[in-house]
């Protein structure tokens, strides 16, 4: 006798029920993490509800969500496209960066004056990032190096660069030599949405990136072209779509909203460049998964931004009240990620675990209904 | 129905004169921590979070709670949920990364108390406080400069920044007081405060160049188990790290932030310090105030393993004349952990490796000097960023 | 010996020693591609593994169980990977990552208790024959040699067995594998399991000889550099080890440097080089089609093409 998982297919699921499994595998997800309260000696209905209300439960909890959310949806968006072509920028914590420093050389060094500081730290900060992420499309089309190494090695180099900044040319003059730069002039700082950290542009700039992209990948022909080479180059090459365009444009994009991304932290969060691990918690990387998640639907990536903004609002409170090791945090996460993905799954296949006796055809069990 | 009133007014009265009464005989106080890095980093975050426990413990007034790994931009939400969630009436932030947001936190919460470490800005309901090492450095420098044989002693830091200037020159000036043409060879990680694996390549790329004792600033052990692997000493920093070489680890930096948090949370439990009178409160507490120590483990000075040969070394000291080491670092300790502060290790002349006279004869440098400090010391060896012309 | 003799054996020592868990990790991926299955967890698999190895040998005295430990833990996790990527068939990228997440957080959670605390004994200086003589191979223990053989025994077995036929064709063409009567599951799985074995190994070393301590944290991103290795080196064993040897001497020179060039262009280096090195042979390679799995990130189905 065996175990075997036999695994069918289904038809297209209804947005209802990816909406309903969703919910589901979120719950399901904390039902599990119960435990690990349990384990760390916290009664797990507490902390659902200190989550709760740290994600949620009032406009402080909300507006520290969305907080976390802009970055993620900003980038993600841009991510979404990306991976609709099948371009693999992981990248987007480097051209983050970038986008930070050239926001940061704007709001302190550039002699512009100052009502044009924050539409020039935008528009440079989004070349930045761009031509950031176009460098590894050069690399891919000209030189043929795979864009993951390139994004991926890129990120370091981009840290270093920040690293370099803040501890010698752009030192700040008032940080006790620490390696910090000065903090902005006021007209470099984004205003905030009433009493909260909420950055408005940042926040209106989420929105429209996802819109922007979304509009993009379906409704023009820039559009199919990229969804055609996301199905191999070779078929863009039957399509007659120049195939090394479109990465570039890709990248340059993508990489260009991370760059944006980033000028919002440092004008909307920091007010100065510090390091490289304390501007961005992770939103390049994040919101990889946040794209996946969405199924690089630019639309979607707002919901799963929002969910991750909520997941790490929520777990700060859950930091804050029970004083737990930070690492829990990526159990958290970890289990959320399972548990979404194979629903999705579900939504798709309907597994089911038989037991069969020895030597029986696997076919018989592995029919696929298409 | 008058009687009913007199009546309800008593009972009201009575409550009221309870809970009054209550609050004079139980006042708690809480106060919430916010480090930068994990508890269990064993630099850091960790001294200071030994620190809280032992103020929880003795203070029975005293309710503590802490963040860990608190990014540093994050802090002022941080605070916010400390003081609306957990409603903490004193916030101690740890880092000099979250002065800002600790400043900007303490102008929307007037009433509440905040504690800074490391950085400078000062309010009425903010003060700050730091415990430095350099006298502690100093003392490390004199160890070092005897046990040294080649006459090249390693320092690992972590980011070329005045505190870690400020140390690094007192450890060569230390070591250059008992042995006047040790060097100092210094590496820099510039990557984080916490980097085991550069700490450990940057360790043993300096005993590949001749270094034969090594000091550190950096979150970890390593440099301590690296210098022991090679039968070297070191000092070791922030934590008692004696355990991991007991052999080796000849003496170090200790650290006492709750001699600061015992001063400071007495006085504003004794209503000394309030909201309104902090903006000069400003604690640099080093040796005299017991905030440091010298030591490889608490208690522990100078490691008996190398008592014997300390003790019989005996150096031409211009102030203590024929003197032995062991006696020298103990003079040297009991002149600057005394009341009058008889002994500063930056008192002139002292020249930098360039030539330049950065302290005149005579003169002690000031503590705004000793925390702006870029210069690099006669007898540093390497690269030193932002180094002045 | 000479000044010269003395620097290069220092050098290599340092780059024997630094590059292990590199090499080791890099070699468990490019196996794990190799049958098709991209696998983004390496960085927690190291983490369980030097946590696993350490808590192990802290209570058992004996480094070798932490060892075995450390690689059983790690292989047994990455199963959770193999479930969801070949079983469940869903997106690698992020239940890799999950993993990778879970991993970091059960040995940052559990590990808590661990940091700081010794070791009574770790593992030792071992020599072997001959090779202990050659300039910077002195004074290393077992994992130096074995990370190193590993890397020409795969490389072997990748290319010049039958079972490295099996696997390189699952990653090219699983249904054509299939159609031949090869499991694809067992193949897929066994490759993703010895990966995360390697993967905890590779913390194992870090955490018992490298530099004997556990604390969160000290896997560094060495996993994400085992990810991008992965690629530089075309999937190939031998050009792994080429790969995570010059890293690591590049990361030994960023030290001994320092007083001539500025650190922050010496910290760059490393992260530079795999770029420099394969803009002078990707389009080569291109041009003889050596180039991801066809299949790498593709989950299999039976009857869907």
């Amino acid at each position: 006798m065996r175990l075997r998982f036999q695994v069918t297919r289904r038809l297209e699921p209804s947005a209802s029920m990816v909406f309903f499994v969703s919910v589901l595998s979120l719950l399901l997800a904390f039902l599990v993490s119960g435990l690990l309260f349990a384990f760390l000696g916290i009664s797990p209905l507490e902390a659902y509800r200190v989550f709760w209300r740290g994600a949620f439960g009032s406009l402080y909890a909300l507006s520290e969500t969305v907080k976390r959310m802009i970055p993620l949806a900003i980038i993600g968006a841009g991510l979404a496209v990306s991976f609709q072509a099948s371009v693999w920028n992981i990248g987007a914590e480097g051209q983050m960066l970038i986008g930070a420093i050239v926001g940061t050389w704007v709001a302190l060094f550039s002699p512009l004056p100052p009502s044009l500081l924050l539409p020039a730290m935008f528009i440079l900060g989004f070349l930045g990032g761009a031509l950031w992420g176009a460098f590894a499309a050069w690399c891919r089309n000209r030189l043929a190096i795979n864009e993951i190494i390139t994004t991926l090695m890129l990120n370091y180099v981009a840290a270093n660069l920040v690293l370099y900044l803040i501890l010698g040319p752009w030192k700040g003059k008032t940080v006790r030599g620490f390696a910090y730069t000065d903090p902005f002039p006021q007209e470099a700082w984004l205003a905030t949405i009433g009493t909260t950290r909420v950055p408005l542009m940042t926040f209106l700039f989420a929105f429209l990136a996802a819109l922007f992209c979304y509009f993009l990948l379906t409704k023009t022909t820039f559009g199919f072209e990229l969804r055609v080479v996301g199905r191999g180059e070779k078929a863009a090459h039957l399509a007659g779509i120049p195939a090394q365009r479109v990465v570039a444009l890709v990248l340059f994009l993508s990489g260009g909203l991370a760059g944006i991304a980033g000028v919002g932290e440092v004008s909307g969060i920091h007010h100065m460049l510090r390091h490289p691990a304390h501007i961005s918690l992770g939103y390049g990387f994040t919101a990889i998964i946040v794209a996946w998640i969405a199924r690089a639907n630019p639309l979607g990536v707002l919901a799963s931004a929002f969910l991750f903004g909520a997941l790490m609002s929520g777990q700060d409170a859950l930091k804050v009240a029970f004083g737990i090791p930070f690492q829990v945090m990526y159990i958290l996460n970890g289990l959320v990620l399972l548990f979404l993905i194979a629903s999705e799954q579900l939504l798709y296949y309907r597994v089911t675990l038989r037991v069969a006796p020895w030597g029986e055809k696997e076919d018989e069990y592995d029919r696929v209904l298409d | 129905m008058k009687r009913f009133a007199v009546g309800v007014l008593l009972v009201f009265l009575l409550c009221f004169g309870f809970v009054a009464l209550g609050n004079t005989q139980e006042t708690k106080i809480k106060a919430g921590f916010i480090y930068v890095g994990p508890i269990g980093d064993f630099g850091w975050s960790y001294a200071h979070d030994q620190a809280r426990r032992i103020v929880d413990d003795t203070y029975p007034w005293l309710e503590t709670v802490y963040v860990e790994a608190v990014p540093e931009g994050e802090v002022e939400g941080v605070i916010d949920r400390l003081i609306n969630q957990e409603g903490v009436d004193i916030v101690v932030t740890t880092s000099f990364g979250f002065m800002d947001g600790t400043f900007s936190a303490a102008q929307r919460y007037p009433d509440k108390i905040f504690f800074h470490c490391s950085g400078f800005k000062r309010a009425p309901n903010m003060a700050t406080y730091m415990a430095d090492f350099h006298q502690v450095y100093y003392l490390n420098g004199v160890i070092a400069g005897a046990l040294t044989k080649t006459g090249k002693l390693g320092y690992v830091g972590a980011f070329p920044i005045p505190e870690l200037k400020r140390h690094i020159n007192a450890f060569a000036l230390g070591a250059r007081r008992v042995n006047p043409n040790a060097e100092v060879l210094v590496r820099w990680l510039q990557t984080s405060w916490y980097d085991p694996a550069g700490a450990k390549e940057a360790a043993e790329s300096l005993i590949a160049e001749g270094v034969d004792v090594l000091a550190f600033t950096e979150d970890s052990p390593t440099v301590v188990q690296v210098a022991a692997e090679h039968g070297l000493p070191s000092f070791g920093h922030y934590s008692p790290m004696y355990k991991f070489a007991p052999n080796f680890v000849a003496s170090g930096q200790l650290v006492h932030w709750e001699a600061i948090y015992f001063d400071f949370f007495a006085k504003v439990y004794a209503g000394l310090y309030t909201p309104k009178n902090l903006g000069n409160v400003d604690y640099w507490w080093l040796l005299r105030e017991g905030a440091v120590e010298l030591g490889a483990d608490f208690g522990m000075p100078i490691n008996p393993v190398f008592e014997d040969q300390l003790k019989s070394t005996i150096v031409n000291d211009p102030v203590y004349g024929e003197i032995s080491v062991y006696d020298l670092v103990f003079a040297l300790l009991k002149a600057m952990a005394d009341p009058e502060y008889a002994f500063s290790p930056f008192t002139g002349p002292i020249r930098d490796r360039k030539g330049h006279l950065r302290v005149p004869e005579g003169v002690r440098l000031t503590m705004d000097e000793l925390i702006t400090m870029e210069w690099a010391a006669e007898g540093i060896v390497g690269a030193w960023p932002g180094e002045p012309e | 010996m000479s000044t010269i003799g003395f620097w290069i054996s220092g050098v290599v020592g340092r780059t024997l020693a630094y590059s292990v868990p590199l090499l080791l990790s890099t070699l468990g991926e490019i196996y794990a591609e190799r049958s098709g299955i991209l696998n983004l967890g390496v960085e927690g698999l190291m983490s369980l593994g030097a946590f696993s190895a350490f808590a192990v040998t802290f209570f058992s005295g004996n480094p070798w169980l932490g060892v075995a430990v450390s690689g059983v833990v790690a292989g047994c996790a990455s199963l959770v990977h193999a479930f969801f990527s070949v079983t469940l068939r869903t997106n690698q990228v992020v239940s890799g990552l999950a993993l990778g997440m879970l991993g970091m957080g059960v040995s940052g959670v559990l590990g808590r208790d661990f940091e700081g605390k010794v070791l009574a004994t770790t593992l030792p200086v071992f020599r072997l024959p001959f090779l202990s003589a050659l300039p910077g191979f002195e004074k290393h223990n077992v994992f130096v040699y074995v990370s190193l053989g590993l890397a020409v025994i795969l490389w072997f077995v990748l290319f010049h067995t039958r079972w490295g036929i099996v696997i390189r064709s699952v990653g090219e063409n699983p249904a054509a594998c299939d159609a031949m009567g090869v499991n694809v599951t067992l193949v897929r799985y066994a490759c993703v399991f010895f990966g995360g074995v390697l993967a905890g190994l590779s913390g194992g070393y870090l955490s018992l000889g490298y530099r004997p301590s556990w604390s969160y944290g000290m896997t560094a991103g060495v996993g994400w550099l085992a990810i991008a290795l992965t690629i530089f080196a075309f999937w190939n064993p031998f050009w792994g080890m080429v790969g995570a040897y010059l890293f690591g001497i590049l990361y030994h020179f960023s030290f001994r440097f320092q007083a001539q060039v500025s650190p922050e262009l010496l910290n760059t280096l490393p992260y530079l080089f795999p770029l420099v090195a394969l803009s002078f042979v990707s389009r080569l390679a291109a041009r003889r089609k050596v180039g991801p799995p066809a299949s790498l990130g593709v989950p299999y189905q039976r009857g869907s093409s």
